[in-house]
């Protein structure tokens, strides 16, 4: 919806509006595009003219297994993400908006939060000694901590937290947007409450899903701070890898290879969402 | 609307000039309990006599050094390094070289001295145990290697740098005076033997934090983090054997903007007395050579360059010869 009303603008003012878009622009060329530019192309140029940075990088397995990492993080997270988010965002779009509210403001208020003191948190929580394994082991439901941090379950745990409001937004606001009367007619005309929900509410909400789906995992791809916290090094992700190339080794052609690999591959998935799941495109 | 953009531009240079021009110089380190000693017993000091501001800021970053060096832009004058890295970033030409007839490197411990360095202080990596937490303590580094023995979870600097890899081969059984060459797969395989067991600590808060609440109760340590943990109340147990010594270093990016300023808060760094006071604090050895006077007999007990006996020096020079080398395989090997 959003989106036709932008082109229409486009199309009759389109001067006006460039002037207007001209500073953002140039922000992002100046500061943005051209650093990251000028890092990929020393992956072509360092430490010698060629691609051999780019045949290091996906001829070893070490670092296959780093991309195919991230993307089960990814993966893992936006589902876990979607299962989680889907019954809070259909809550809220049912609830008196006197509680919507409130909802809202505590989801709103967690975003905001410094991520770096919300990972701590997370550690202290999951660790072997942390209040969970202590409470689960205090209440003798367990013998052994468990493993619950420095793992892939400590990266889902962490980042789904942090995605859960970028699926909740999106799909309160799809759902909002569906009639009630829908689903009343589908329970008067004989469907089950979960022939209701999926059959009527689910498809009707998917664009939802979708925008908060993409979303998620894309902003899941290049995440860094939580898995290097969260994570144990073999849970490592393809951010990680650039900023040990930059950092630590001081290679950045390998740092600038790995970074596009990334870039190319969350591109890929945006132009595939565009075509598929653009959501003006319905209407 | 060009011109707007011109002087809006213009104005956010002027914007930094001002900033930097306020401060006299930058200090960089790596924060902790470790750089507050800095600036209390190094920087401060210097403040004083030589009416220089010193900026700190942080942590160390070589990826920044590079990018600073190569733009022409060095906003750091004096940086904390480890000393593999400033024999490299040196030899690489990333470094100035350090005015000698300012620093006096006669009285500095010549292990740590190049002509693009000098120490900053001198650590061991020891075996670090909370007694509270477990039966008995690992006392050797075949002790934090066994599993059978010492079951729970250990914990190891996660960057590549020297330690870990001499670490698992004395655990091995190599002599320490046959360590280098290093012998890589040899390392790697022992390594291999423990790795779900460990817990990495990328930062020396980090390794406080993971053995003062028992998430791993034994370790490898720098000894001053142990001694500064053990101030707080917390039962430590440090085990000397072999422990493995490597310096920072102190240097200068190439193109600094206040290199004259850099020149003389090394100097006062490196002093005696400076040296004395944040060794005395910290836990770590001087590289002034004459420090050692300054000190009470009693602490000098407790610092590594009292601990000589099975000590093992980390050879800085083969390290920064094969810093690449070894840096590419440690984290391939870590992300298995």
């Amino acid at each position: 919806m959003a989106v036709t009303v932008v082109t229409g603008a486009v199309k009759t003012k389109r001067g006006a509006t460039l002037g207007y878009l001209l500073p953002a622009l140039l922000l992002i060329a100046l500061f943005f595009i051209v650093p990251v530019l000028m890092l990929l192309m020393r992956s072509v140029l360092e430490p010698e003219v060629g691609l051999q940075n780019y045949k290091a990088l996906l001829g070893s397995t070490t670092y296959l297994r780093v991309f195919l990492n991230t993307f089960l993080v990814a993966g893992v997270v936006t589902l876990v993400s979607i299962v989680v988010g889907y019954p809070v965002a259909w809550l809220l779009a049912i609830m008196p908006q006197k509680w919507s509210r409130i909802v809202l403001a505590i989801i709103i208020l967690s975003m905001w939060t410094n991520l770096l003191a919300r990972t701590y948190a997370w550690m202290v929580l999951l660790q072997r000694t942390g209040v969970i394994n202590k409470t689960l082991m205090g209440l003798g439901l367990i013998d052994t901590p468990l493993a619950l941090v420095n793992n892939l379950v400590g990266v889902t745990i962490g980042m789904t937290y942090i995605m859960l409001p970028f699926v909740i937004l999106p799909l309160m606001g799809v759902i909002r947007t569906i009639d009630p009367a829908i689903l009343r007619a589908a329970a008067l005309c004989g469907a089950g409450k979960m022939q209701c929900f999926l059959r009527v509410l689910l498809p009707l909400s998917l664009p939802g899903i979708a925008a908060g789906a993409l979303m998620v995992f894309v902003m899941s791809l290049g995440y860094f701070v939580t898995p290097a916290l969260l994570g144990g090094t073999s849970n490592m992700m393809l951010a990680e890898l650039v900023a040990q190339f930059v950092q630590s080794l001081v290679n950045w052609g390998m740092g600038g290879a790995a970074a596009l690999v990334l870039l190319v591959v969350t591109l890929a998935l945006y132009a595939v969402q565009l075509r598929y799941f653009n959501p003006a495109r319905g209407t | 609307m060009k011109s707007r953009l011109a002087l809006a531009l213009l104005s956010t240079t002027l914007l930094f000039a001002g900033h930097a021009a306020a401060e006299d110089m930058v200090f960089t380190s790596w924060g902790g309990t470790t750089q507050d000693a800095q600036k209390t017993y190094w920087a401060d000091p210097f403040t004083a006599e030589k009416n220089v501001a010193v900026t700190q800021d942080g942590p160390t970053d070589y990826g920044k050094i590079k990018a600073m060096v190569e733009a022409g832009n060095v906003t750091w004058d004096v940086v904390d390094v480890e000393g593999d890295y400033a024999v490299q970033a040196g030899n690489a030409g990333l470094l100035e070289k350090l005015d000698f007839s300012v620093i006096d490197k006669s009285k500095l411990d010549p292990r740590f001295v190049t002509d693009y360095s000098v120490g900053s202080f001198y650590y061991s990596f020891v075996i670090g145990c909370n007694k509270d937490a477990v039966e008995a303590c690992p006392k050797t580094w075949a002790d934090l290697f066994d599993t059978q023995k010492f079951p729970g979870k250990r914990t190891f600097y996660k960057w590549s740098a020297p330690g870990v890899v001499e670490a698992a081969l004395l655990a091995d059984g190599v002599p320490a005076d046959k360590l280098y060459p290093l012998d890589l797969d040899r390392a790697f395989k022992k390594l291999d033997t423990i790795k779900g067991d460990i817990v990495w600590w990328d930062s020396g808060a980090q390794s406080q934090q993971l053995l003062a609440s028992a998430e791993a109760p034994f370790g490898s340590f720098w000894n001053g983090r142990l001694t500064a943990l053990a101030e707080t109340g917390v039962t430590v147990e440090t085990s000397w054997t072999n422990n493995i010594t490597a310096a920072d270093s102190l240097v200068v990016p190439k193109g600094a903007k206040n290199r004259d300023a850099a020149m003389k808060f090394i100097a006062q760094a490196t002093s005696d007395a400076a040296q004395a006071q944040f060794a005395a604090a910290t836990g770590y050895a001087p590289v002034n050579l004459d420090s050692n006077t300054l000190m009470d007999a009693e602490l000098r007990k407790s610092l590594p360059d009292m601990q000589a006996d099975t000590q093992i020096n980390a050879d800085m020079s083969y390290w920064a010869e094969h810093r690449d080398e070894i840096g590419t395989r440690w984290y391939a090997w870590q992300a298995k």
